[in-house]
């Protein structure tokens, strides 16, 4: 489904994340993203939602060269993507339905089918009671269900989430890792940035660790 | 096609709802676009209501062709069939007396032409060349001045060439003012869309991440500059109906004072949904330009 080969990245002034990174990511996998920050994690997930173009090597998603990709392509590229961001990119003018049902409202689906499924997919979260709310008033952990939730509404075939559990509780985290367990179950392809070492015990999957933008190979 | 038309409703119910929220910035901006607006438009309508005076008036040159008193009958004959060949558009013929008469119906001149004891005037032609050229208009005059039994022609052409020659100048002065504010309505609401556009970069990250199209971002922008366009036309409508308002009085005394009926015309229907449409459609230019401006700034932070 995803592949990388020989992909480097270097940022405008001259920062290399990525270092002729190869990898293959099949249809269906959890896979796990670790290493210290800044070891390009983020990076590897930009690349992989054409949020970032490599400056050399060939990224491939669903068959598609991202490199190729036009300006015009891409956000049908992205509607297949659920993307989980550490900062949520929540839009706070807006109540919480809102903002789930954007990616729904984005391609055309009815709107009252796009309020059936945003509102199950609240309920699946735990934010049904808040679904009138801003999100500006919910907490960190809420808002990061929010985001998820967002993610999930459209039923991508990929998600990639980037430090999902970054500043939340052991509580909050377990249960949103214990969501993700559920969607991989369901067939889904997760990628996931994390040095959450509880989570990648107890869900299993493979672990890619970056180190100063290369790839290292982890004992399983 | 459903999914396309509730993306257009929402758009312009979303631009509704954001112009009624700065309702203070969209009647300002209204009220610049209208004042930019209403300049070539008021000069159009000015020009056209002259162009009005002017078409009551011979607009067409003429040619008078005065007959010697002592012309024969086959003299007059052979200059009535001359008139009748294709190079002439028109011909109207004028008795001496009727001439006599209008001159004294026309310019009130009763009490002079009363004590005339005989009609000084000559039998003439009022003849319209089809060759309005200035070369032709001399050739055919100068050829029909040369018939027996004409005594003089009279080329009367030279102040409606002049006035046409003024109006001309004035209509292509619409045309390059109206250029001239066209480019500053492109930038009213260009601007106007940018204030929009800066206040809502976030919700365009997060439709781009989340998959929405160029297009699908841009299209309530351009709903907003239009009916901004829209606003500023129909602003522009409502400066003109005051200026007209303020200007009907003194001209109507003025045409009173040339015994003329002559009123100030408003618009015309068409002329209005021109304006209004050439305003929306700068208005969307203006939005469109900016929208696609920051949509290629938000993605260029790769």
């Amino acid at each position: 489904m995803i592949s990388f080969s020989q992909v480097t990245k270097r940022y405008p002034g001259g920062h290399e994340a990525l270092s002729g990174v190869s990898l293959a990511i099949e249809q269906g996998e959890l896979v796990f993203l670790t290493g210290h920050s800044g070891a390009g994690k983020s990076t590897l997930l930009k690349l992989i939602a054409a949020i970032e173009r490599p400056t050399s090597g060939v990224v491939s998603v669903s068959g598609q060269n991202i490199s190729r990709l036009s300006r015009r392509a891409v956000p049908y590229l992205r509607r297949n993507i659920g993307l989980v961001f550490q900062d949520h990119k929540l839009l706070f003018d807006r109540s919480v339905i809102d903002n789930v049902v954007l990616p729904l409202d984005i391609a055309g689906f009815d709107r009252r089918e796009s309020l059936k499924r945003a509102r199950a997919v609240i309920d699946k979260v735990g934010l049904l009671n808040r679904e009138k709310a801003n999100p500006i008033s919910l907490s960190g952990g809420e808002q990061q269900r929010l985001c998820i939730a967002r993610a999930l509404v459209s039923r991508p075939a990929l998600l990639l989430a980037d430090e999902p559990t970054g500043n939340l509780d052991a509580g909050y985290a377990a249960d949103i890792m214990a969501m993700f367990r559920d969607f991989h179950q369901v067939g889904t392809t997760l990628v996931i940035a994390t040095h959450d070492e509880r989570a990648i015990n107890a869900l299993g999957g493979r672990t890619l660790h970056l180190d100063h933008g290369r790839v290292e190979a982890v004992p399983t | 096609m459903m999914g396309w038309l509730r993306h257009h409703r929402q758009a312009l119910a979303a631009a509704l709802h954001r112009l009624r929220l700065q309702a203070a910035t969209t009647l300002l901006t209204a009220l610049a676009m209208g004042v930019a607006i209403s300049l070539p438009s008021g000069l159009y309508l000015g020009l056209s209501n002259l162009a009005r005076v002017a078409g009551n008036l011979p607009a067409q040159p003429e040619i008078s062709l005065f007959l010697d008193a002592g012309a024969s009958a086959e003299q007059k004959q052979a200059l009535a069939a001359r008139l009748k060949q294709p190079d002439i558009a028109q011909a109207r013929f004028v008795p001496r007396d009727e001439a006599l008469a209008a001159l004294s119906a026309a310019q009130d001149l009763t009490d002079i032409t009363a004590g005339l004891t005989e009609n000084p005037l000559p039998d003439a032609w009022i003849v319209q060349p089809r060759d309005a050229s200035r070369t032709a208009l001399a050739r055919v005059s100068d050829s029909l001045g040369k018939l027996p039994g004409v005594a003089e022609t009279h080329l009367d052409s030279q102040w409606a060439e002049r006035l046409q020659a003024a109006l001309a100048i004035g209509r292509t002065g619409v045309w390059l003012l109206g250029a001239l504010f066209a480019i500053a309505l492109i930038a009213i609401a260009g601007n106007a869309i940018r204030a929009q556009v800066l206040s809502r970069r976030d919700e365009i990250l997060v439709s781009r991440l989340i998959g929405a199209t160029d297009r699908h971002i841009r299209r309530p922008f351009l709903y907003l500059g239009a009916l901004q366009g829209l606003f500023g036309g129909l602003a522009a409508g409502g400066v003109l109906a005051v200026a007209g308002a303020i200007l009907r009085p003194p001209v109507e005394r003025l045409a009173g004072l040339y015994g003329s009926s002559f009123h100030l015309l408003p618009p015309s229907g068409a002329e209005i949904a021109v304006v209004l449409g050439l305003t929306m459609l700068f208005g969307w230019l203006g939005a469109w330009l900016t929208v696609t401006r920051s949509l290629h700034q938000v993605e260029a932070t790769r």
